[in-house]
């Protein structure tokens, strides 16, 4: 550990100094304010929503403290699920509840072999404060030509975000998700997150 | 000689990056303005420097390797202005209690994490008592019988201004509770000028209350007080501030209180690090400088600015960071001393003679901290514990305010305010291994053996799993500003790099003994309801019985704001007053700016408010010079 340097004397401080290193602005875990304040909102309006719900995506795993950088809201709930929230936020719906499939843009790697993840659900989406709100009833997993997986369930985790106390997707779930997709760089975002929770790693 | 190098301008520098600074820095980042904040220690990363390196009783309760070494700087001690100060040394009790901050986050990266709103009457404390006493005008001098060389002042604002204040730090911060004892909890019945109500509760609800707290609750509530959590800066639960932080619970893992030494691991313990300087780092507008000792700002008497901070960096270089705005966020003493080293407000001048004084940077200095012998009760719940490390440094715990402030009869009595009482804490919450009683003890002529071999054992099966549970309390009313006690520079001793280091001059007063002897026989009362056996109140410890001989971190006023410049360095925008009605280009806040309080409410809490009021001054200023206003005092 190197010692302090006082001006204008021969030797050095018998003082340490400690180097430790500052972040940068990319490591440190920072929801932004656009998003902060939506999920705010919706917290605050679906908190008597007696469906289970919970949020997830990438503002699911923030709220946990893993750093990723969300640009919209995922809601992860059942299809009697999707349709109480559509009640909740009528005036915030651009899309209908409807049953939709489509392709994620990243694809799964098994065994070193890419593989097209496709997703089915029950979904809604909304518009809320100019963001995108996505919200997922009986979600399922498919990738490459595997049968159709189970819908998603999960118990949800609480997190409170500021004046509202939200259910979240909990990691473990993601982790198992991101494992089976191959996704090892996600897993390691969650593994860093929860080793800084000292949470038990699965 | 030193290479100088010369740092460009920026809008503000924040002076230290503890609590006050981490929300001006984060307010004014936010808002577009460059911000450097210039801390003489290092970032600490929690998982890094923490994780590991924090189950270390002797380093950390005893060589205090995380604080600020004394061998940098330390200040000196003395009681009263006959005397010749002595530096302080060493960095355990007695003489220092705590240790001082170093670094990102500063002494809130390894305090208990006590929080707690000040009443109404802590912010009128002098006009309040002359209202209930019958005196004017408001502002006359306590008498002598309570505090001898009176110079207790009020606030420039009312806790009902402030209200909106707390919100904001209570919000960034996740502070943990539930109300605070309010029956109503109303801003405008009868109990709104008594207790410190709220606009909202606090973001996170209370950490899980021990056997002892639950005692303590249901006894208070049965003698018509009204108990509530202890509110705590520890989170309780996974976390997103107002910034968009995101803050990871509290794992109890036992090594957080005790003497307050211990950081966390997990980053649930509230200070600027983890809830406010990411924020501000995020935003790309501010700079952080680590490991740079800031020792003169360069003050312009012709115009009446500041104009730059001047700082050496470890390799003994020399940096000069000019600003538009300074904003001081240093801890206490370092806030008075770098003041009057660089001639920035009007030194404080004691006359013994008359018992008065001029000036104000260095007046009216209080301590939040009580003196260690005073009139006590103590007694034992024939309930077991454990003792093993767990919990936590600020949780557990439920408190009363009903015996503080004047929310009870003072009738006959000769103080002033009174005292937050609290039961219940977590009995493992802290490691006391080393630094307190409990450790390893030498022979003695009761115990030749000393507390060795079987009689160790058996000590230690006692310590860890008790049956029986000791309760006490130690209630001082508010030590009040006098004319005596100040900090000023001392003239014989410096710091590492040759300057003066500050010279304490304090002694405890009265209020805070006579306190006591007066609040006993009700702390006695809630023992008895609790049940406690063995009952027994101290010897009354009077005024004088001892004196102090240590100085902690929770030390108030000094640097006061006030509507006034005859005695607050501050206006209620926390700016520099330069006459009554202008101001200058530097403000501060700090628990040294509070300017009265009651006992044990946190000083830290209440000084947070000041730190949004001062971000809200700052960024008027600013956005006064930005459109080519000539105006140069907010007027609170």
């Amino acid at each position: 550990m190197p010692a302090l340097k006082v001006p204008n004397r021969p030797n050095v401080a018998d003082i340490p100094i400690i180097e430790s290193r500052v972040p940068r602005p990319e490591e440190l875990v920072v929801l932004s304010r656009p998003l902060l304040e939506a999920t705010i909102r919706i917290g605050e309006l679906l908190r008597d929503c007696p469906a289970k719900w919970a949020f997830a995506g990438d503002l699911g795993e923030i709220l946990f403290g893993v750093n990723v950088e969300p640009d919209h809201l995922t809601i992860l709930t059942t299809s009697a699920g999707c349709n109480e929230i559509s009640r909740s936020l009528t005036a915030f719906q651009t899309q209908v509840p409807r049953i939709g499939e489509r392709q994620l843009e990243r694809s799964a790697e098994i065994h070193l072999k890419p593989l097209p993840i496709i997703i089915k659900s029950y979904s809604s989406s909304f518009n809320i404060e100019g963001l995108r709100l996505d919200v997922h009833g009986d979600l399922q997993i498919k990738v490459g030509d595997w049968d159709w997986g189970d819908p998603l369930d999960f118990e949800p985790e609480y997190v409170y975000v500021v004046s509202v106390k939200v259910p979240a997707a909990p990691l473990e779930l993601k982790m198992e998700l991101y494992r089976g997709l191959g996704w090892y760089d996600r897993v390691s975002k969650i593994h860093a997150a929860m080793a800084r929770r000292h949470h038990k790693i699965v | 000689m030193s290479t100088v190098i010369n740092e460009p301008a920026v809008d503000v520098v924040c002076l230290g990056v503890g609590y006050m600074s981490g929300v001006v820095a984060t307010e004014l980042a936010l808002q577009n303005y460059k911000v450097v904040g210039i801390t003489k220690g290092p970032y600490w990363d929690y998982v890094n420097d923490f994780s590991m390196t924090k189950y270390d009783e002797w380093g950390v309760g005893l060589g205090r390797k995380y604080d600020s070494p004394l061998p940098l700087q330390t200040t000196t001690i003395r009681n009263n202005s006959s005397q010749f100060a002595l530096p302080v040394r060493r960095y355990t009790m007695p003489i220092q209690y705590h240790a001082l901050g170093h670094g990102v986050g500063g002494a809130a990266q390894h305090y208990g994490g006590t929080m707690g709103r000040q009443g109404p009457w802590g912010y009128q404390m002098l006009s309040r008592t002359n209202q209930d006493l019958g005196v004017t005008p408001l502002t006359t001098p306590l008498p002598s019988s309570i505090n001898p060389q009176d110079d207790t002042h009020d606030w420039p604002l009312t806790y009902e201004q402030y209200e909106k204040y707390y919100v904001a730090w209570e919000n960034a911060h996740g502070l943990c509770g539930n109300y605070n004892g309010s029956p109503t909890n109303s801003s405008t019945d009868q109990y709104s000028q008594k207790y410190p109500w709220m606009s909202q509760n606090y973001r996170l609800p209370p950490h899980p209350l021990t056997p002892v707290a639950q005692m303590f609750q249901t006894a208070t509530q049965a003698m018509g007080y009204n108990p509530f959590p202890h509110v705590s800066s520890l989170a309780s639960q996974p976390y997103t501030n107002s910034y968009g932080v995101t803050v990871n619970p509290c794992v109890y893992d036992g090594y957080c209180g005790g003497p307050c030494d211990y950081a966390c691991e997990t980053g649930a313990k509230a200070n600027a690090a983890y809830r406010t300087i990411p924020a501000a780092m995020k935003t790309n507008n501010f700079t952080l400088v680590t490991n740079a000792y800031i020792y003169r700002l360069d003050y312009d008497t012709t115009n009446n600015q500041v104009t730059a901070a001047r700082y050496y960096d470890a390799q003994g270089n020399i940096h000069v960071q000019p600003a538009a705005v300074f904003f001081n966020g240093m801890w206490g003493y370092n806030m008075i001393r770098i003041m009057l080293l660089s001639g920035v407000g009007v030194p404080y001048q004691y006359n013994s003679g008359t018992g008065t004084g001029t000036g104000t940077v260095g007046r009216g200095l209080t301590n939040g901290y009580l003196p260690f012998n005073g009139t006590n009760v103590s007694g034992t719940l024939s309930i077991g514990g454990n003792s093993y490390a767990a919990g936590n440094g600020s949780g557990g715990s439920v408190d009363i305010y009903d015996l503080m402030d004047d929310n009870f009869d003072h009738t006959g009595q000769n103080f002033i305010g009174g005292s937050q009482i609290g039961m219940g804490g977590y009995l493992g919450g802290g490691p006391g291994n080393i630094t307190f009683a409990g450790g390893v003890g030498g022979p003695s002529s009761s115990n030749p053996n000393g507390s060795m071999g079987s009689a160790f054992k058996a000590k230690q099966q006692n310590k860890y799993l008790p049956k029986t549970v000791g309760v006490g309390a130690t209630r001082f009313a508010p030590d009040l500003p006098t004319f005596m006690n100040y900090v000023d520079l001392d003239p014989h001793y410096t710091d590492a790099y040759g300057d003066p280091v500050s010279r304490l001059t304090y002694d405890w007063t009265p209020n805070t003994y006579n306190g006591a002897i007066g609040l006993v026989q009700k702390c006695k009362d809630i023992l008895t309801k609790m049940g406690a056996q063995n009952i027994t109140v101290g010897n009354a410890v009077n005024p004088g019985g001892a004196h102090n001989d240590w100085w902690g971190h929770h030390l108030r006023g000094g640097c006061r704001i006030g509507s006034d410049p005859s005695f607050a360095v501050y206006s209620g925008y926390n700016q520099l007053f330069l006459s009554p009605t202008s101001g200058v280009n530097y403000f501060g806040a700090g628990e040294i700016t509070n300017t009265t309080g009651d006992t044990v409410p946190s000083g830290t809490h209440v000084a947070g408010p000041q730190s949004y009021r001062a971000a809200e001054g700052i960024a008027k200023y600013l956005n006064n010079i930005k459109l080519g206003g000539s105006v140069n005092y907010l007027a609170a």
